[in-house]
């Protein structure tokens, strides 16, 4: 159990130590290298770009960022050090990132090593990039297989519960439930490309033709991300109600009638085949958000899996509703 | 966030609401800080119009209970007394009570003979 509290510190050390690595050990070799160092290769192998040392470091460091931000965000903020897989996954990235950004470096520093001007640094061709390429691959792989140790935990409140009713409904009384789930992530690229496609349609720069498809492209992706950017779901007597997005629109309902039972599962992207809505034999889900999910099952067997928060007293809601419709029926 | 409703309770459809949102907070299904969902999510879930369920809110925040930031929704202030809720719940009773022809000592007297049922029990 313990072992899994070693992997953000490894995590941190690592992207510490790649990020001096990065800019501190090509300074001893400062003075056998040009200034500006050659820092740019043209599909032809010849250098075409140069920039200071000190530039080209920071950019080196920015882009180690960029790569290391999202699975050390995950792995710190414990969700990705749950599941095997997610662990894997970042520990690949960060492994194989890592050794990237380091073999970029490297591959610079040689090319420009002992030259004195920066248009006679050594080509790059598709040679070094292979290597460049294939060591990163073995570095994620490795990765990848490091963080194997610690077994997949399920928090405390997880797993298929049986379904277990809120209570009986007293008759005359009405009840609803009501809760949402969001992928922020999701409201931000649909937000971002629907202004893209508002840009793309008012602005003048491109041919008629292109801007028409890249336009409407564009707007089709951002309503889809929009669409998926949220869900709305509501349970009352008439049944379950799926509303998509910030139009809640579209709305899937499901009435009370077909619903044989509902519970709580936590189920994730990686389990269902992605984000969105996911259909699978026996089973769809509508995934948002990683976690906790409410579940119905139908009377065909079918199960529909919400990714949705409280999902707990929604299925017991349901759990009560159904009681009370059997109640009447019999 | 889970509501109930009395469909026997004469009182307005607001005050109710109010009600059944200021009990949920108090028994902890929504704490201070969290965000209550969209009057419209509550109103489209009971079957009331929205400006109705607005109004349950509204009177929420009067009270302090909720607060109403702009772009952020709806969120919740602090948790109401429970004897707050308490006293919604019994004006709720004697209201009825009032409907049935009860006078107030009346019901005082069915609630004691319960209370004594339920000690004698224990």
């Amino acid at each position: 159990m313990n072992v899994r509290r070693w992997y953000i510190p490894i995590a941190v050390g690592w992207t510490v130590l790649v990020a001096v690595l990065v800019v501190v050990a090509p300074v001893p070799l400062l003075d056998r290298l040009p200034d500006p160092l050659a820092t740019h290769w043209g599909l032809s192998g010849r250098a075409d770009g140069a920039s200071p040392y000190w530039l080209d470091a920071l950019v080196m460091v920015l882009l180690w960022l960029v790569i290391a931000g999202l699975p050390l965000y995950r792995l710190i903020r414990g969700d990705a050090l749950r599941r095997r897989h997610d662990r894997r996954w970042m520990c690949a990235v960060l492994a194989g990132g890592g050794v990237f950004v380091l073999a970029l470096q490297t591959m610079t520093i040689l090319a420009n090593l002992d030259r004195t001007d920066w248009r006679d640094a050594a080509p790059v061709g598709p040679g070094t990039l292979l290597a460049v390429f294939g060591v990163s691959a073995l570095a994620g792989a490795i990765g990848w297989a490091l963080a194997r140790p610690g077994p997949d935990e399920e928090p405390p409140a997880s797993g298929r519960r049986p379904p277990r009713p809120l209570r009986t409904l007293r008759s005359g009384e009405r009840a609803v439930w009501v809760s949402s789930a969001t992928a922020g992530w999701a409201v931000t690229a649909g937000s971002g490309l629907l202004l893209l496609a508002v840009l793309l349609g008012v602005l003048p720069p491109l041919g008629t033709e292109h801007r028409i498809v890249l336009a409407v492209s564009t707007g089709v992706s951002a309503v889809a991300a929009l669409a998926l950017s949220g869900v709305r779901v509501q349970v009352n007597a008439r049944g379950l109600a799926v509303a998509f997005g910030p139009l809640r629109w579209p709305v899937r309902r499901i009435p009370l009638d077909r619903i044989d039972r509902a519970f709580v599962d936590r189920r994730w992207p990686a389990d269902v085949g992605g984000w969105g809505y996911r259909v699978r034999p026996g089973s769809s889900t509508v995934m948002i958000r990683g976690g906790e999910c409410l579940v119905v099952r139908y009377g065909s067997g079918r199960e529909l899996a919400i990714s949705v928060d409280d999902a707990e007293r929604g299925a017991a809601l349901l759990n009560s509703l159904v009681a009370e419709r059997d109640n009447d029926r019999s | 966030m889970l509501l109930t409703l009395d469909l026997n309770d004469p009182r307005p459809l607001h005050e109710q609401i109010a009600e059944a949102v200021r009990r949920a907070i108090a028994l902890g299904d929504v704490r201070p800080g969290d965000r209550l969902p969209p009057a419209r999510d509550l109103a489209a879930a009971l079957g009331v119009n929205t400006n109705t369920a607005l109004r349950a809110l509204r009177e929420l925040r009067d009270e302090g209970v909720l607060e109403f930031r702009r772009g952020r929704g709806v969120s919740v202030l602090r948790a109401p007394e429970p004897r707050e809720v308490l006293r919604d719940r019994v004006t709720a009773l004697l209201e009825e009570a009032e409907r049935y022809g009860y006078r107030v000592d009346e019901v005082i007297e069915i609630v004691r003979e319960l209370a004594e049922a339920k000690e004698g029990r224990r």
